[in-house]
């Protein structure tokens, strides 16, 4: 695992950017209700983005009944075997976060896979609320943005 | 690079494995296309990863391989037995190195023909059954149809899902023409916990079942939902709540709430949390 998924909460202005990128990356619809991502919306502009934590010790990697869960040691991400899976949704109940989702339009369960490497998501944070940064780096203090005239 | 296709992640985990020298791997020729493929995989896995189409019915990644519905019939062969070959269900035939592998020779094919025929005489109505029957050529059966048809193909997924879970509270009764899946003695299954995996790993839909947020109702049991103490919404049973608690070791307490309310509970948490100064 050489980069961490960061979220750096008070940058985020609840522009659902986030949310849009993960629903195309996702599924052909883009539907953002269908997202991996969710913000939660505090008032105008400001929310918090919440995401799969890819906890060490899972509870829905230790839940699932026949092991349709299992991590990526390239990226460290905790990936739904698609083909595994037999849908009894204990992972979503045991998921003590509520990042395990389900998804009834495609009729699966869905959670962050870190897009396999690439997270769709955060080329498209205009804020850089979040970030996918080297593992080194990820439990320093963030620094600040220079402000882009072009956004 | 982006997880899609079991097949990939398969892909990925082989090679993965292989190049730490975690799994021995073995070469396998699938319809002329060579192969790498782990000593302990079964000829469908190779097949599935050389791109040939082989119809199953019976298979699911989550289960092993048990060989109920033979559509998987391919012809192997060696160098070595002199133009002789065998035919085998891909399903559960081990590989080995050097092996070749046909997938739609005349043969393979009449043996598929001839084994969806007879399944379609059973479940003439059947949807699944019918779509597979047409892409081989199958339009009506050949055989006298079911005076009772039915939509279950006895394909075990159920029970063997049932069995991989834990309460293996349904299983396969009566021989010959009189097999069929139930509960013991036909009545509610009290080792049931009401996953709903037997009605969603069954490839024709034979199973019935009835879910809301408040009740689920399969095999004549009813089961009280685990409603979330917010919004009130549902997505597994109480009974099953407890069996994972039991068997798996997750706390009670992480599934009061749904995921919505859950993940709002997180937030409310990282809005105290200060970062940045």
């Amino acid at each position: 695992m050489e980069r961490i998924f960061r979220v750096v909460v008070e940058r985020c202005i609840a522009c659902g950017k986030c949310e849009l990128a993960c629903a195309f990356a996702h599924g052909e619809q883009g539907v953002p209700g269908r997202s991996r991502i969710v913000i939660d919306r505090r008032g105008p502009n400001v929310g918090i983005p919440i995401v799969c934590l890819q906890c060490d010790d899972a509870a829905c990697v230790a839940v699932c009944p026949v092991a349709a869960l299992c991590r990526n040691e390239l990226t460290g991400a905790i990936e739904v075997l698609a083909e595994r899976c037999i849908r009894c949704k204990m992972c979503v109940a045991a998921c003590p976060f509520g990042n395990m989702l389900w998804d009834s339009a495609y009729h699966r369960v869905a959670k962050c896979d870190l897009c396999g490497g690439e997270p769709r998501c955060v080329p498209f944070c205009p804020t850089h609320a979040l970030e996918y940064v080297p593992a080194d780096r990820a439990g320093a203090t963030p620094e600040k943005v220079i402000a882009d005239s072009t956004l | 690079m982006r997880s899609g296709s079991v097949v990939e992640a398969a892909l990925r985990w082989q090679q993965r494995l292989s190049e730490g020298g975690f799994w021995a791997m073995v070469t396998v020729t699938v319809d002329g296309r060579s192969v790498k493929v782990r000593e302990q995989a079964y000829v469908l896995e190779a097949c599935r990863l050389a791109g040939a189409d082989v119809p199953t019915l019976c298979h699911h990644e989550a289960v092993e391989p048990y060989g109920a519905c033979r559509l998987c019939m391919v012809e192997v062969t060696r160098p070595e037995w002199g133009g002789h070959t065998r035919m085998v269900a891909s399903c559960l035939y081990p590989v080995e190195d050097g092996l070749i592998v046909h997938t739609a020779t005349e043969k393979v094919l009449d043996v598929r023909r001839v084994v969806i025929d007879l399944l379609l005489a059973r479940c003439p109505n059947t949807p699944l059954v019918r779509q597979m029957a047409r892409k081989l050529g199958v339009e009506e059966t050949s055989y006298e149809k079911a005076a009772e048809p039915t939509d279950c193909i006895l394909c075990g997924l159920c029970t063997r899902v049932c069995d991989a879970i834990g309460p293996a509270a349904i299983s396969a009764v009566n021989r010959g023409i009189g097999r069929e899946i139930a509960p013991p003695f036909k009545e509610p299954p009290p080792a049931c916990i009401g996953c709903l995996a037997c009605a969603e790993i069954c490839p024709t839909g034979h199973i019935k079942y009835q879910t809301s947020d408040t009740s689920r109702t399969i095999w004549g049991k009813t089961f009280e939902m685990l409603r979330c103490s917010r919004c009130g919404r549902a997505y597994v049973t109480r009974e099953q709540a407890a069996f994972f608690e039991r068997t798996r070791g997750i706390p009670a307490s992480y599934m009061g709430l749904c995921d919505s309310c859950k993940r709002k509970v997180l937030a409310d948490t990282a809005a105290q949390l200060c970062v940045t100064r």
